[in-house]
């Protein structure tokens, strides 16, 4: 492992890829900062950008755009009580209160140093777990593939915010809306109305910058534009003794939940904060202070949600399956580079796994260095208004969407999703499901036809296997347990204790 | 069980299921069904859409009790701002290029602020045509016309 290690850092420390790494983790932190873009919208924002390079680097990009957003998420939160989604939620509850008491300074430097530990662990665990599961995953039938994507789109779904049956139904609808195009075993188009545009299917990323950028912006814009940023200035960009003291169990703590929240399918940033929060708030010997601007309270969920942040890449790159939306934006990505995800992809792109991995922890490290220095720039950042920020964003996206094909039918079918993105958002219909499923959609035909071609249409193959089997039962065991009133209760306190 | 319509899930139920009742129909029309052993192109549209329609059903019935939940008013006139200006985007990139559908799309979005100023608008289209530029024709190098004489 070390040597693949050692490999990965040298394909990492080439000077296209330390700037991607770079440039991405520096603008996904602009982008992030900004208020009201969260890290789907910031990386579909980015998307285009990257479609010109080769695939490693393109992908050491978007990683560092994720990780970089996210610590902008965070600082955004700190300073202006202002999540920019789910997971940076539940910084605000005591990293806007220690900002509030004159603390903003070791509020945002326990971010970052939580945030660089717990990345550091979890690139070790994706080095050791990466190569392992994609073992595991080798002797996968087509039917305990199968199996297994639909368990994750179900536990992504029954994760997501609101009700679950809509989740599911997003869900599927998405899966629906990947069967557009050519079918790839019969040659036959399906549902392409003769749109030649319409023969290689739905553009995934007009799709994601329609739902996630450009809805976005009509969302934001009806809302009064609320913003009380932080008059006090920020000193003391470091920690005492005293709260290295208190800060060092619930970094750790949150690290290892974080880890481990993030492989799941469906896990990932916001559940993994949420977690370490609650878990934080029974154990931490301050209890009385959460709420109030507990170090503690910061430390934990922002450790937690960058290790998830990074092992949440472990189900992608050794099963290609997304974990979550955003992961479902990196699978997207990675197949417009022409490369199919999967267990076979450390064997076959070994300079994108390792070079992947070693690009995280440089990542990390520059985050520390971009982010405390600097942090001045960013909140002047925080106070570009909205009406200069909304018409770039919308000319990135259109120019962005017509750049990849040189097409404008494909803008057009961003401004349809955007409507729909707007629309969904009015009846409680969340958004990232239907992307996963539109991502998955595709690859779970392939594995349904082979299966059932491989048991002569039999249906009970999926049922007799036992790897499918398993996988199978904990998909029945998670819609059941969204049934079970009190269960449901705790993941709606969870994911609304702000 | 008391009556008490959800609008929201009801509209999603709805939506779901003319959604789904549409593409069954296409699929129907257009696309061999095949077995399970051999599927051909319909199957898995078959299986996807079916099981939106009964979801969608199941949303729709369930929300005739657990409302009420109102949907949210509809900002129509920044929505119709947002969606033309990217149409009109799309609609003039090729024949006016780069500079002037920029331009256009920018200034149409702008009318959604409430007090439009106009040099603030200027400035921002002269910043984002320089940034864009940057971006997308000399470090992208996308194929893009860049005036409307130009070819």
């Amino acid at each position: 492992m070390l040597e693949n290690l050692i490999y990965g850092f040298g394909v990492a420390a080439t000077f296209q890829n330390l700037s991607a790494c770079f440039i991405g983790a520096l603008l996904g932190t602009a982008i992030g900062v900004l208020p009201g873009i969260g890290p789907l919208a910031t990386i579909s924002l980015l998307l285009p950008l990257t479609f010109g390079m080769p695939s490693t680097t393109a992908i050491i990009m978007l990683a560092g755009i994720y990780y970089g957003a996210q610590y902008g998420g965070s600082t955004t939160s700190i300073l202006m009580n202002l999540p920019g989604e789910v997971s940076s939620v539940i910084t605000t509850l005591d990293g806007y209160q220690m900002a509030k008491n004159g603390q903003a300074g070791p509020a945002l430097a326990v971010a970052a140093i939580g945030s660089f530990i717990a990345g550091c662990v979890a690139t070790l665990v994706v080095a050791i777990a990466g190569p392992l599961l994609t073992a595991v995953a080798l002797s996968f039938g087509p039917a305990d593939y199968f199996s297994l994507m639909l368990l994750g789109l179900i536990v992504a779904s029954v994760l997501s915010e609101g009700n679950v049956v809509k989740s599911i139904a997003m869900m599927i609808a998405g899966v629906g809306i990947g069967l557009v195009g050519t079918d790839v075993q019969t040659g036959q188009q399906r549902f392409t109305f003769d749109i030649p545009e319409l023969s290689d299917g739905i553009g995934f990323a007009p799709m994601a910058m329609g739902m996630f950028g450009i809805a976005e912006v009509i969302r934001n814009l009806e809302m009064p534009e609320v913003r009380e940023a932080l008059k006090t200035r920020i000193s003391r960009l470091w920690l005492t003794g005293e709260e290295w003291r208190r800060v060092a169990a619930p970094i750790a703590r949150g690290t290892t939940l974080g880890t481990l929240v993030g492989i799941l399918p469906g896990g990932g940033a916001a559940l993994s904060s949420m977690g370490a929060y609650t878990l934080e708030r029974r154990v931490s010997r301050n209890k009385h202070l959460f709420g109030k601007g507990a170090i503690e309270g910061v430390a934990a969920p922002e450790s937690a949600n960058n290790a998830a942040a990074q092992t949440s890449f472990i189900p992608l790159l050794t099963l290609g399956i997304p974990a979550n939306a955003v992961m479902a934006l990196m699978i997207g990505a990675l197949i417009i580079q022409g490369i199919q995800p999967g267990p076979r992809m450390i064997e076959a792109q070994p300079d994108l796994f390792w070079g992947l991995i070693a690009s995280m922890w440089l990542g990390n490290l520059m985050l520390v260095v971009i982010n405390l220095p600097l942090i001045g720039m960013w909140v002047r950042l925080l106070k570009v208004p909205y009406d200069l920020m909304y018409p770039a964003i919308l000319v990135f996206c259109a120019i962005g969407v017509y750049s990849l094909n040189n097409n404008n039918f494909d803008v057009f079918v961003t401004v349809v999703f955007a409507f729909l993105g707007y629309l969904f958002s009015k009846i409680g219909c969340p958004p990232a499901p239907m992307l996963i499923g539109f991502v998955l959609g595709p690859m779970m035909e392939e594995h349904l036809r082979r299966a059932m071609l491989l048991s002569r249409g039999d249906p009970m193959v999926f049922l007799e296997r036992p790897i499918s089997a398993t996988l199978l039962v904990l998909a029945v065991i998670a819609v059941a347990a969204m049934a079970i009133p009190s269960l449901r209760k705790g993941k709606e306190e969870a994911l609304h204790q702000a | 069980m008391r009556f008490r319509p959800d609008a929201q899930d009801i509209f999603a139920g709805v939506m779901f299921i003319a959604f789904a009742a549409l593409m069954l129909y296409l699929n129907f029309e257009s696309h061999p069904i095949g077995t399970a052993r051999r599927m051909g192109s319909g199957y898995m549209p078959m299986l996807a859409f079916g099981l939106l329609a009964a979801l969608g059903l199941a949303i729709l019935i369930g929300g005739l009790f657990t409302g009420p939940e109102p949907i949210g008013r509809f900002a129509w006139r920044d929505m119709a701002l947002i969606l033309g200006a990217t149409t009109v985007f799309g609609l003039s990139v090729e024949r006016l290029g780069f500079v002037v559908s920029i331009s256009l799309c920018i200034l149409i979005a702008s009318l959604a602020e409430k007090t439009w100023k106009p040099l603030r608008v200027l400035g921002l289209t002269l910043f984002l045509l320089a940034l864009c530029w940057a971006v997308f024709i000399w470090y992208l190098d996308i194929r893009i016309r860049l005036f409307p004489w130009s070819h």
